[in-house]
């Protein structure tokens, strides 16, 4: 029963996000997108693949991908927004 | 007394999903550079990645979703009826099948995206490039994936209340790839579809 439940929440969730994309919303558009499908994959994580039940272990697991993630997604985000992307003259010899 | 490596059982099947998890966050990295370089790419072009994103087939887009996250309920009745000794060669079926559906219609989308690809130019390349490497990706491990799920469906006999770990890590992994098209879909088909 909660199978179906998540599934039936998925498919709503589905259908808020397709509809969501059809009212100019401005940023709001992808902020809403985002928000749905983290939402989303909360739901497959925690019901799905049993977090909800999971010891500390396999919790900590879980979120460790997830703060990897944001550190190099962090680290890489700091090189791209303080340098100057400077094309190597040999660059392109089309143009 | 022979040395056995686990004290229980129980320490036995969560050494296993331990492993898959473990094995989980790796492709959640390997999987990351190219939302990175999304994220990058839409930052410094939005233009482009909304022209680009229309000739998206959104209808076919939305019930390859659908289809994934029905695949993900049948893959999650298959691990709950393994654990509870009960026949699971239906819900592996449909798992796999919902999961061929998924591939057929994906590729009938790249067939008939690619004119649109040839009048393409400048940033809108950028985001093609990204569109097939992840959706690429992402079918590469749906194929391991229905690989999987028949390999278990073969071996269905040997699975029961005694013995599941192999059904219930192969569901983690299946629902892992679901995870991550569920952040593909709105970030290729639904760019600004009130313009399309």
């Amino acid at each position: 029963m909660t199978y179906v439940l998540t599934w039936l929440a998925l498919m709503i969730l589905l259908a808020l996000t397709c509809a969501s994309s059809y009212f100019p919303m401005g940023p709001w558009n992808t902020i809403a997108n985002m928000g749905i499908s983290c939402a989303k994959a909360l739901l497959i994580a925690i019901f799905f693949m049993h977090l909800k039940n999971a010891g500390a272990l396999l919790r900590i697991a879980a979120f460790t991908g997830l703060v990897f993630l944001a550190i190099l997604f962090g680290l890489s985000w700091t090189d791209y927004a303080t340098r100057q992307i400077s094309p190597a003259p040999w660059q392109d010899p089309a143009a | 007394m022979p040395t056995i490596p686990f004290d229980s059982r129980l320490e036995r099947r969560e050494a296993a999903l331990l492993a898959m998890w473990a094995f989980l966050v790796t492709e959640a990295l390997f999987f990351g550079p190219l939302f990175f370089g999304y994220v990058h790419g839409r930052i410094a072009n939005p233009a482009a990645f909304v022209s680009a994103s229309h000739p998206m087939h959104v209808v076919l887009g939305t019930l390859n979703t659908a289809l994934l996250m029905t695949s993900s309920l049948t893959m999650a009745l298959a691990v709950r009826g393994a654990q509870q000794g009960k026949a699971i060669r239906l819900w592996l079926a449909l798992t796999a099948l919902l999961g061929l559906a998924f591939l057929g219609i994906k590729a009938s989308e790249y067939w008939m995206e690619s004119s649109e690809v040839a009048k393409a130019s400048g940033a809108e390349l950028t985001f093609y490039f990204l569109y097939f490497a992840m959706t690429g990706l992402h079918a590469l491990h749906l194929t391991i994936g229905i690989g999987v799920v028949a390999w278990l469906w073969r071996h269905a006999a040997r699975f029961g209340r005694e013995y599941h770990a192999p059904v219930e890590v192969s569901g983690l992994y299946w629902h892992f790839v679901d995870v991550v098209w569920v952040f593909l879909y709105p970030m290729f088909y639904l760019l600004e579809r009130y313009n399309a």
